[in-house]
């Protein structure tokens, strides 16, 4: 009994954020105030929980399932739907939050474990071993969150969703558990044939979601979607297939393991074409300029819950790709080009987004093109490859999909009301619907970057990091004052837009009698805001979480680019020894303890493959 | 007093009263935000007074405390040491870590933040109270009190924060308060405007701060106040803004001639560009005249008192920064002094009481910019703190003014309009009593307090000389010798550190402008006096819809044949008003006692003095001792002289001849009269230059986006798929005879390609190393011969010429730097068919202009 009354009493921060969160709603619904009341308790819960140095119960173990979990009860979820009865929506409805829910709740499991160096949650099972593929998961620093950001997105999206979507529902719910389980794939394999199974998988739930629940033009963008991406996976496909082809030439058997095939280091011109085919992939689907357009589209035409998952997790998968992959694989070619893609996302990202997104009539559209001026910022951290830019990416990949998700959702609650995105059609709207202009601000807030908000420490790490970047050669101080300019447009369009949309007087007679956002809205858009907040006052919750990894990173990816400095001709293969170079001592130890816990565990290898690996190469060269 | 002192043992490490300072406000604001409807008036009223009051009274606390502390410290001193720098922190949490640094969000109250703080919500209380009674009946009562609530955390946080990121937060927070609360009134779009206006001008003010940011980390390492005085020799690196990477060579000199600056005067203009945006300085000021759009309540707090003098707190805070640079204090005591000029003439001619006193504001905080630009820090901040007594002052009186006024003319503009005052004395006399108070401290009437916070500016501009330091003399020296290729004689290293000298004329300068200022303060200051309440009041005679007839002002004279209208007498305001303006008054007349510098009383200076120890290190005068007192006594008569012309002239043309020298100055001089009129016309020249370039790069940009980006780019990309689809389908039509053709072609191709010998090799370069690969195509039954020398012989000469035919289909070639070989390889398939090709292989000279891209040699990181 003590002990029960003692833990209440030390979760006093979530009581009292409850009974706040509680007393927030105005009109008398229980509902409303029970749901937020919880969802705010549950937040500060997890801040207490998580805050860096707060007392850990550390698990004994990682359950090897719970990423098979994650994936793949959203999938066999997909699957039942398909043969429930079309004739009752509340409980396929019912049913599919309930397994995004629990998704949502099981993901939670990943932050019970320190993302020490190496990887977490490993499970590894032979797939087509003829091929080398495996069916290998994992998460580290770098994807957690994503993760995270998966399980947290898609059940608000889902929720709002079925709020406005009334036709359709069993299939609307199919394409929302399975894409889930595409996108939490894909954020965690670490199968290089695997990953492009996810990669491609994503596309298909998305690709009915638009063009089935769509507006006019739906079918056209859908195309377009799918198309871009297509074209930019297929050069992705050929540059894996020519790395496994490679690390079979230099080892004699194949592998698709991304732990394996980063050990190949191929010759200068080589790495840059395969460096090329990597990123052209991942850049369409972030998207940077100039492979930008299929994005607005999209957006503009993708039903509210398409346009939220489409912005907080699809575009992260591009750079989150870009940093895992083509970073990874390919260090020396990143590097060598990372000064000119800086330009690049900075000028045809940061600047040219925002002055577009300036100038766009469509809500949608304006929207759409902020987050390419957002996701800018996250390319530039990547590109300036530094700890705190790097750090601050990963953050602002996370605040874009929490903040930018927010915009889509409140840009939906008015195409609801009013079956119309033009700007201009607004105007006066604070006076009528009051919560929903004071939610807007706060989001708009967050979207321009004001300290306090989450934006604002994304975009100042990548800032910081920015200017302290030696990849960047001498443009790094003008790379950090351009993108640091870019935040006086993103007031610029985005204060233009509130005018517009919230101030001024109610011209338009049909906006008059515009109802205030409802119990199923409020409740979808309580937790984006909190966690606006959240990250914006307590960013070490997260940061502390991947610093490690970005850390490790970091390391092998120097130590790569130096062994690929020298010329070499032929590929050849990277051993940890080869990597740790000159070091010596302690330093030396503790370097290669990293590197082999960065390899992870190679299960099913037996001791004596050296052996015959050696063979393989003798014949070769007897063969020459 | 030892209580309280005994109930935080250890102030220096932990004073967790701040967070009672900083957690009140913010408690209302959420409470009245989010619960004020709730609430109802009352109720919020009480919120918002009891925040910002308990706010003051802890503040008054960690004041006094602090006071006891330094008082202690410097008890045990011995005589002329300097009193040690006195810090209350309360270290909050980690807010982020980076690689070199951790940011925590950490407050810390010195004497520099404990004055300030004593001023923003002493101030910010008084004009709580005053809204109380100023925004009865509005609708909105409780979103205005969050807001202000809101706004007063925000200030605390900014003079709290212990580090610029923090300060940051509460930078932009004040922002955002800001816009809020001119865009209070929202459903007007001349509001919403101002608001947007003031947000994004702030905003490229915050762009200069946040680069600087990052030029201070990248120096320094550090982001604290502590971090980065300790480290602050790394300032002096360089930093070649120009040519960026490498020029091309076509470009003419002049251009590519490198431009080298140091780090320290690129960070003092960059904080100087926050500054100027937060404190309305040329070329940023043009957001503040517009911001009295708000509530005047909020233009006395924010637009006034608190936070437009985040500039110049922030030059004194990071004063340590500034000194660094004689440019960059240059450039800080020069655009204040010609903005207090500037501004000053538009405040002349303004009809519009409000927009009069904002000019008046943006002339003030010139004064502060000029003070703190010379190095006289602690006058800067007192004429921060006085200015805050006297122009909340005025504003609340002028906002008691606009409250009667409006009561009878229910129209915003109109009764701002000082041509529809006149006579107010009468009416409302505690509100006429307090404003003369207060314009007899702006105006600088000798033994007020604006009179010793201003003279003590010009004195400071007069004596004051920043010296350079040792570190930017050497380095001037370095580069010069660099520039000159020799090493230099002793007169031209003098002349190079005479040149890091700020110039004497600039001093002079400076002084002459201020006192021109002060000389239109006291001028147009008493114009307002003399218009609003001296006269005959002239609202007698206003017209419902007066505005919509004409908009040239001049002929509003024409409605005097009106007749008067019926309506309520203008009347004096509620208590809640008038007490704040009779608490501030007092402070306006007596406040300079406390740096009353004649008088030899100085205690303000010698407080703050300890948080500006290391800038002021650099700052001498050109007097010393009894001189600089005598000189201090001399150069108190043209500030006296400046208030005595001001105030005559307008006492003669504004209440001897009723206005009518000025009518006739305007219609002799009218173009002139006009330009002043409409601010120098300098929002349209934005309108014009700046604004106009950006909306066209933004048109433009939506447009490429639209036609050559998906127009032309993705439609090609169609276009060329198509046609290949096109042309396949050609082949498909189904037909026997066009599939026989096709395969006779084909086989006949394959054929001919199979007849011939294809001689294509792949060469693999090593350039470093020399070693060349020449690799020839494989192909059925091929063979090879090579000439690796290139002397037209085949290899091993020796054989017969047939015998020369190898399998060898790969070579190595060593080639030495700077040389070439000429490498032959003829190919013979198996039909006996022969090629030969020849490849040219050209070592480079090693380019050793080109240096390893990144340091990569860094030690690995190893994260905590």
């Amino acid at each position: 009994m003590n002990s029960a009354l003692g833990s209440l009493i030390d979760l006093w921060p979530a009581l009292v954020a409850g009974a706040f969160g509680a007393f927030v709603p105005k009109r008398p619904s229980w509902w409303e105030r029970a749901g937020v009341g919880l969802i705010a308790a549950l937040l500060a819960m997890f801040v207490m929980w998580m805050w860096p140095g707060a007392e850990q119960q550390q698990v004994a173990g990682e359950w090897p399932h719970l990423l098979n979990v994650l994936i793949g009860l959203p999938l066999i979820g997909s699957f039942f739907i398909l043969f429930m009865p079309r004739q009752s929506p509340r409980v396929l409805r019912g049913l599919t939050l309930g397994i995004l829910l629990v998704d949502l709740l099981a993901s939670l499991w990943l932050l019970q474990v320190p993302m020490s160096t190496g990887w977490h949650f490993v499970y590894v099972h032979e797939w087509i071993p003829a091929f080398g593929i495996r069916y290998h998961v994992a998460v580290d620093g770098i994807s957690l969150w994503l993760v995270l950001l998966t399980t947290f997105i898609t059940p608000i999206a889902a929720y709002v969703t079925f709020g406005s979507i009334k036709t359709r529902i069993k299939d609307l719910c199919f394409s929302f558990l399975f894409l889930q389980a595409a996108m939490i794939g894909a954020f965690v394999a670490l199968d290089l044939f695997l990953f492009y199974v996810f990669w491609e998988l994503m596309l298909i739930p998305m690709y009915l979601m638009i063009g089935v629940w769509g507006s006019q033009d739906r079918i056209k963008a859908a195309l377009k979607f799918f198309l871009y991406t297509m074209a930019g996976s297929v050069l992705m496909l050929a540059a894996m297939l020519y790395l496994v082809y490679t690390y079979s030439q230099l080892t004699g058997e194949v592998s698709f393991s991304l732990l394996a095939l980063n050990k190949v280091l191929l010759p200068q011109q080589a790495q840059l074409l395969c460096f090329w085919a990597f990123a052209i992939a991942f850049f369409i689907k972030v998207p940077m300029f100039p492979v930008h357009t299929w994005l607005p589209d999209a957006h503009v035409q993708a039903p509210t819950g398409g346009s939220i998952i489409l912005a907080a997790i699809l575009l992260k998968m591009g750079t989150y790709a870009y940093l895992r992959f083509a970073m990874g694989l390919f260090p020396w070619a990143a590097g060598t080009q990372a000064a000119n893609l800086a330009g690049v996302a900075v000028l045809g990202g940061i600047i040219y987004g925002a002055l577009c997104s300036w100038k766009q009539d469509d809500f949608k559209r304006l929207v759409a093109y902020s987050s390419v001026a957002h996701l800018g910022y996250v390319m530039l951290g990547l590109f300036a490859n530094t700890h705190t830019s790097t750090q601050g990416a990963l953050l602002q990949m996370v605040n874009h999909g929490v903040s930018t998700g927010a915009l889509f959702l409140l840009v939906g609650v008015i195409y609801d009301r009013r079956h119309t995105r033009e700007i201009s059609e607004f105007g006066g709207l604070a006076k009528v619907m009051p919560v929903y202009a004071a939610v807007f601000l706060v989001v708009t807030m967050a979207s321009v970057g004001v300290p306090g908000t989450n934006g604002f420490v994304g975009e100042f790490m990548v800032i910081m990091g920015t200017y302290t970047s030696p990849y960047l050669g001498k443009f790094h101080w003008v790379d950090a004052a351009v993108a640091a300019f870019g935040v006086i447009l993103a007031a610029v369009y985005m204060l233009s837009v509130v005018q517009k949309v919230f101030f001024g007087p109610l011209k338009n007679p049909k906006n008059a009698h515009l109802p205030d956002l409802n119990v199923r809205e409020g409740i979808a858009l309580v937790p984006l805001v909190i966690m606006i907040f959240v990250i914006g006052l307590f960013p070490s919750v997260f940061l502390s979480r991947s610093s490690q990894s970005v850390s490790d990173f970091h390391t092998r990816n120097r130590l790569v680019w130096n062994e690929s400095q020298a010329a070499n001709p032929e590929p050849r293969l990277l051993t940890n020894d080869i990597l740790a170079g000159s070091l010596s001592g302690s330093s030396r130890d503790e370097l290669m303890k990293r590197l082999e816990a960065l390899d992870g565990q190679e299960p099913g290898r037996k001791p004596d493959d050296k052996g015959s690996k050696d063979e393989t190469l003798a014949i070769q060269e007897e063969s020459k | 007093m030892e209580s309280l002192l005994s109930l935080f043992p250890n102030p220096e490490d932990n004073f967790p009263l701040i967070a009672v300072i900083l957690g009140l406000p913010l408690m209302g604001a959420l409470i009245n935000g989010i619960f004020g409807k709730r609430l109802g008036p009352e109720g919020v009223r009480t919120m918002a007074l009891s925040a910002v009051g308990g706010s003051f009274l802890a503040s008054l606390a960690a004041f006094l405390l602090l006071y006891a502390r330094v008082q202690q410290a410097s008890a045990s001193l011995s005589e002329g040491a300097a009193v040690p720098h006195v810090k209350f922190v309360w270290n909050a949490w980690r807010w982020l870590a980076l690689e070199t640094t951790s940011i925590d969000v950490v407050f810390a109250i010195d004497s520099l933040s404990a004055t300030m703080m004593l001023v923003v919500t002493g101030v910010g209380g008084l004009i709580h109270l005053y809204s109380t009674g100023y925004m009865a009946g509005d609708p909105s009562y409780h979103r205005f009190f969050a807001y202000l609530n809101l706004f007063i955390f925000s200030m605390l946080v900014l003079i709290l924060g212990d580090n610029l990121p923090i300060l940051f937060v509460g930078w932009e927070g004040v922002g955002l308060c800001s816009y809020l609360l001119i865009g209070f009134w929202f459903e007007a779009d001349k509001n919403a405007s101002a608001g947007k206006k003031a947000f994004i001008t702030n905003r490229i003010g915050d762009f200069g701060l946040l680069f600087a940011m990052a030029m201070i980390l990248h120096t320094t390492g550090s982001l604290s106040w502590a971090g980065i005085e300790a480290r602050a020799p790394e300032l002096f690196n360089e930093l070649q803004i120009w040519p960026i990477g490498v020029a091309p060579s076509w470009l003419p000199a002049f251009l590519t001639s490198p431009v080298v600056v140091n780090y320290a005067t690129l960070i003092g203009l960059a904080l100087f560009l926050g500054c100027a945006g937060k404190s309305a300085q040329i070329p940023l000021y043009v957001w503040l005249p517009d911001a009295m759009a708000g509530p005047t309540p909020v233009s006395a707090l924010i637009h006034a008192a608190t936070m437009v003098t985040a500039g110049v707190y922030l030059v004194a805070r990071m004063s340590f920064v500034f000194v660094l640079s004689p440019t960059a204090m240059m450039v800080v005591a020069g655009v204040g002094a010609f903005t207090a000029l500037f501004a000053a003439t538009i405040g002349l001619v303004q009809h519009d009481i409000k927009k009069v006193l904002a000019y008046s504001t943006v002339s003030q905080l010139g004064f502060m910019f000029m003070g703190v630009g010379v190095g006289a820090f602690a006058s800067g901040m007192f004429h921060v703190v006085t200015h805050a007594f006297f122009k909340a002052c005025l504003f609340l009186g002028a906002g008691s003014v606009i409250h009667a006024m409006h009561a009878r003319i229910h129209d915003t503009d109109a009764s701002q309009d000082m041509r529809n005052m006149g006579g107010l004395r009468k009416y409302m006399p505690k509100t006429y009593w307090t404003y003369m108070a207060a314009t007899a401290a702006i105006i600088g009437l000798p033994l007020t307090a604006g009179f010793f916070s201003k003279d003590d500016i010009l004195f400071r501009a007069f004596v004051n000389r920043i010296q350079p330091s040792g570190l930017l003399k050497d380095l001037a020296i370095r580069n010069a010798v660099q520039k000159a290729g020799a090493p230099l004689s002793d007169e031209a290293r003098e002349a190079v550190v005479q040149g890091l000298h700020i110039p004497e004329w600039f001093s002079t300068a400076v002084f002459v402008v201020g006192v021109t200022a002060a000389i239109l303060t006291a001028f147009y200051m008493l114009r307002t006096v003399f218009l609003t309440f001296f006269g005959d009041f002239r609202g007698w005679r206003i017209v419902p819809g007066w505005k919509n007839d004409d908009h040239d002002h001049d002929h509003h004279a024409s409605h005097a044949h009106d007749e008067p209208i019926d309506g309520p007498v203008p009347h004096e305001s509620p208590w809640a008003m008038w007490v704040p303006l009779v608490v501030l008054a007092f402070f306006a007349l007596f406040a300079g006692w406390v740096n009353a510098g004649p008088f030899h009383l100085t205690a303000f200076s010698h407080w703050l003095e300890p948080s500006m120890q290391s800038g002021l290190k650099m700052v001498t005068t050109i007097k010393q001792g009894d001189e600089l007192t005598h000189l201090e006594h001399l150069l108190l008569i043209p500030g006296v002289l400046a208030f005595l012309i001001g105030s005559g002239a307008a006492y003669w043309v504004y209440y001897v001849k009723k206005g009518e020298p000025a009518r006739q100055a305007a219609q002799s001089a009218g173009g002139l009269y006009r330009l002043v009129l409409d601010k120098w016309r300098i929002d349209e020249l934005y309108e014009a230059t700046v604004l106009g370039a950006f909306h066209s790069l933004a048109e433009t940009a939506a447009l490429f986006d639209k036609w050559v980006i998906d127009g032309v780019l993705a439609r090609l990309t169609t276009i060329v798929i198509q046609s290949f689809g096109s042309l396949f389908r050609a082949f498909q039509t189904g037909r026997v005879q066009m599939y026989a053709a096709v395969m006779v072609v084909g086989l006949f191709a394959t054929g001919a390609y199979l007849l011939t010998a294809h001689g294509e090799v792949v060469v693999t370069k090593d350039e470093a190393g020399g070693m060349y690969i020449v690799e020839a195509a494989p192909g059925l039954g091929y063979k090879y011969r090579w000439d690796r020398d290139g002397d037209g012989v085949w290899d091993n000469p020796q054989l017969e010429q047939d015998e020369t035919w190898t399998l060898l289909q790969k070579v190595q070639v060593q080639v030495p730097p700077g040389q070439e070989t000429k490498v032959r390889v003829e190919v013979q398939n198996a039909f006996k068919m022969t090629k030969i090709r020849e490849i040219v292989l050209r070592r480079p000279l090693p380019d050793k202009s080109r240096p390893d891209p990144v340091g990569m040699n860094v030690p690995i990181e190893v994260m905590p």
